[in-house]
């Protein structure tokens, strides 16, 4: 039996966790069980969101790497890994719940747990439809919560809005201009584009500091600036509209998806000088590969609503249990607006169609298993990007288990053909710069308001953004301590 | 070219590499193949490369290039003088860091090794074959020079040692040379040196020369932008018969620059966006000719890809190639009508 503990930094100092209190009960039960204890994992990490997809322990099953008679593997259990949350461990009967989650791996499907979904992809699970609802509906979400979702970040603001990083950067840009302008190689039009604008705050700061450097450089920059706000959320890109309104005349906005800006910005291809993304990746689709014994697997995951929890909000709006997921597949298509209409005995008005939405949300897990890939070069992490690109990390690290980070790579390698010879991405957010990271803490998913969180995996990006002849580097934020944000910068390299 | 068709097709340089071309590359620097099986690899994938052209009725090919890391490294790894510390690499196509510690040595004419690839090249096909080499402009680009007080001296002597090696390239039957400058267009106060260099490297060599100037195709991107204005007038005093541009990206604005300063020899008018994967259909491709046409009559004028196809993937390269030669057999065909009821008749040129 293989122990792995992740949180390492957690079994030191004056509050140091008591490894062995959480692990003799687990360990205790699984030799009563009849389990092969060679062919077992035991993972604990310290899962710091409050609020997540994970239970004390789960169970998830190793499909076997092994081909039959050169047929696909059936999924046939090789081995098992028991993934722990040492946070939770302290209060919980842990001998009780890894009995009942070691009965249910014998379980038929669907006993205790009401399931949204079939096993799948991280990429395409129904939690990201929860995700994108979130955005759609941000509106509807901050009247139930009644805070705004900025409130939610961090410090309660977003790390964009910041004059000094702003000025800094627009102090380079124009050195840059000035040496393009010198050699008649300046274009007429210069673009700068915002994914993922939030209430504008950011934009505003910019398009202000531009402004009056342009004036004090003399350069007349201004003049020819456009600033192209893209957001997933036309709610968000209404907000953010208002804010600009001083810059109407330079600023155009875009509803898009992050994964594709391709799709609606190709007209500004190569001539883009600069890309600024904040908290954005961090919030796309992603899903978790993993080297165990040498084989590489994927993580699948199957959404679902613990029966118990199930039957408690079918009470609670007056819906009959079976009924439950149509509900949900209804919300997740129609939005809480249309579910009014659709469903007006359960949901008089928007407010309780939110408050079913979150509720659903907050009862949320994942089931996970470990399903072999046949072949690096077939798995496609992003359009026109393939698994070879995972290989150096799977090789060097060992063991180990990360997110592939399939939504902010696409977006980054989608953005990268926008930018100018001269161009810059400038990207700030949680992202893993150091594949060591992987063993020592628990990075994703979490539950951030109503949307998902995961750390952006930043050593993969750097790989592609290279294999793509861009530099990718990243340095903590330099404009706030006590931050976790990070700022990664592309420029083309050679 | 005078043995050529009107409107003869061919390729800049480089040809489609394969993903598994590149990780087997990428696997050589990691020590996990040898040089021996790696030689045979790339002469596997020349063959095929040759084949792709020769099919797709391309009438002068090339090697593709296939041997070549990039633009810039198998050359400089062979000029003696040029000092390369770390000859690792975790990537193929990354450049090595190079450098010239001392002064170049004028009188060695140590072979570069261009003439066994090129004599390869000789063996598989019964076509025309043009024999590509970075410029010594743009190699000089690539290094960090400790040597001469006045950088212009490095590259005259990058050019005296391709120079010595065009000579050799010659005297194994190569009869159609391209000096590559994709570094140039980032420098074009520097335009004049890079003539100059160019000059030193035909020099008394018995070749078609062309000469191919772009805006950078490193990773499939410009490397800048701007307009090939910067070329005139001093490209005019270029020894080259041919002047390879790339146009089908940019768009063709810069045709006038072919009438303003009255160029006289042919122009290899690019016709395929090789930064796209979009593949052109022959009529586009016509089109194009036929707009360069205005300004560069027929007999000067040959038909190629904006650039070098490495970065595109071999099924797209494939049609891209078959789209070239259709529309430009279309644009003949349309000439040969033309010369068929209007006298006199085209006349090719005689070089």
């Amino acid at each position: 039996m293989l122990v792995e503990v992740r949180p390492t930094k957690k079994l030191r100092g004056a509050r140091a966790l008591d490894l062995t209190e959480c692990l003799s009960p687990i360990v205790d039960v699984l030799c009563e069980d009849s389990i092969d204890l060679s062919r077992l994992r035991l993972v604990c990490d310290w899962v710091q969101y409050k609020n997540n997809f994970r239970n004390v322990i789960d169970v998830r099953p190793i499909l076997s790497p092994v081909k039959k008679n050169g047929c696909a593997p059936e999924p046939e259990v090789d081995k098992l890994e028991i993934a722990i949350d040492l946070r939770r461990c302290a209060d919980a009967d842990l001998a009780d719940i890894a009995r009942d989650a070691l009965a249910s791996r014998s379980e038929p499907d669907g006993l205790g747990r009401v399931y949204l979904e079939d096993w799948s992809r991280g990429t395409t699970s129904r939690i990201w439809e929860f995700n994108s609802l979130y955005w759609r509906f941000l509106g509807v979400w901050e009247k139930a919560t009644g805070r705004l979702y900025e409130q939610a970040l961090p410090g309660g603001e977003s790390d964009a809005r910041n004059v000094a990083g702003v000025h800094e950067l627009i102090k380079e840009m124009f050195t840059v201009w000035d040496d393009l302008a010198a050699h008649n190689s300046l274009p007429d039009e210069l673009y700068v584009i915002e994914l993922g604008v939030g209430n504008g705050n950011q934009a505003k700061t910019w398009l202000d500091e531009f402004a009056k450097l342009d004036a004090e450089h003399g350069t007349e920059y201004y003049r020819r600036l456009h600033y192209m706000m893209c957001d997933y959320s036309e709610h968000v890109l209404a907000l953010a509209r208002q804010n600009v309104v001083d810059h109407a005349a330079h600023v155009s906005s875009f509803a898009l998806d992050a994964t594709t800006p391709m799709t609606a910005l190709g007209f500004l291809r190569y001539k883009v000088f600069l890309v600024y993304i904040s908290n954005v990746y961090d919030n796309l689709p992603t899903e978790d590969v993993a080297q165990i014994g040498g084989h590489t697997y994927r993580a699948e995951i199957r959404a679902y609503v613990p029966k118990a929890e199930a039957a408690r909000i079918a009470a609670e709006f007056g819906i009959e249990t079976q009924k439950l997921v149509g509900a949900i597949d209804k919300l997740l298509s129609l939005g809480p607006e249309l579910l009014v209409d659709a469903l007006t005995a359960h949901f008089p008005d928007v407010a309780r169609a939110a408050g079913f939405w979150m509720a659903v949300w907050d009862a949320l897990k994942l089931e996970e298993r470990y399903v072999p890939m046949t072949g690096l070069d077939l798995y496609e992490i992003a359009p026109g990007v393939n698994g070879e690109m995972l290989r150096p990390m799977l090789e060097r690290h060992g063991d180990v288990r990360m997110q592939v980070s399939n939504g902010a790579i696409a977006s980054f390698v989608d953005t990268l053909p926008l930018l100018h010879p001269y161009g810059r991405l400038q990207c700030h957010d949680i992202f893993v710069t150091d594949p060591h990271q992987y063993r020592t803490g628990f990075l994703g998913p979490g539950k951030y308001d109503g949307s998902i969180v995961n750390w952006v995996n930043g050593p993969l990006l750097q790989h592609i953004g290279r294999r793509k002849g861009f530099d990718v580097g990243y340095a903590p934020f330099a404009h706030r301590t006590g931050t976790n944000i990070v700022t990664l910068t592309a420029q083309v390299r050679d | 070219m005078s043995d050529l068709t009107l409107l003869s097709t061919t390729v800049v340089g480089s040809y489609s590499v394969p993903e598994w071309l590149e990780r087997l590359k990428t696997d050589f620097y990691l020590h996990r193949i040898s040089p021996a099986h790696l030689a045979e690899i790339h002469d596997v994938a020349i063959k095929a490369a040759i084949k792709d052209q020769e099919r797709a009725g391309i009438d002068v090919v090339s090697d593709g290039e296939l041997r070549r890391d990039n633009d810039i490294d198998y050359l400089l790894a062979r000029i003696p003088g040029v000092a390369i510390s770390d000859t690792t690499k975790s990537y193929y196509y990354d450049y090595y860091d190079a450098e010239v510690p001392e002064p170049l040595s004028t009188g060695d004419s140590s072979a570069l090794g261009l003439v066994d690839d090129f004599v390869f090249t000789r063996t598989q096909t019964d076509r025309p074959i043009k024999f590509s080499f970075t410029g010594p402009f743009s190699l000089s680009r690539r290094i960090r020079n400790s040597a001469y007080a006045d950088r212009a001296d490095l590259v005259r002597s990058l050019a005296h040692a391709l120079n010595a090696e065009a000579r050799k390239l010659v005297a194994a039957g190569a009869t159609r040379l391209q000096i590559d400058e994709p570094f140039l267009a980032g420098y074009p106060d520097d335009v004049g040196l890079a003539i100059e260099a160019v000059n030193l490297v035909t020099k008394d060599v018995e070749a078609d020369w062309a000469l191919h100037v772009c805006y950078g195709n490193r990773y499939a991107r410009p490397s800048w932008e701007g307009h090939y204005d910067f070329l005139f007038p001093a490209v005019l005093d270029a020894d080259v018969g041919t002047l390879v541009l790339e146009f089908a990206r940019k768009g063709y604005g810069d045709l006038s620059l072919f009438k303003r300063y009255h160029w006289d020899r042919r122009l290899g008018l690019g016709v395929i966006d090789v930064k796209s994967e979009e593949v052109e259909t022959a009529d586009v491709v016509a089109t194009r000719i036929r707009r360069a046409l205005e300004v560069v009559p027929a007999e000067r004028l040959v038909v190629n890809p904006d650039c070098g196809l490495r970065h595109l993937p071999a099924f797209v390269a494939r049609a891209k190639l078959r789209a070239m030669v259709a529309g430009a057999a279309a644009v003949r065909q349309e000439l040969s009508e033309t010369a068929d009821t209007d006298a006199p008749p085209i006349v090719t040129e005689e070089s």
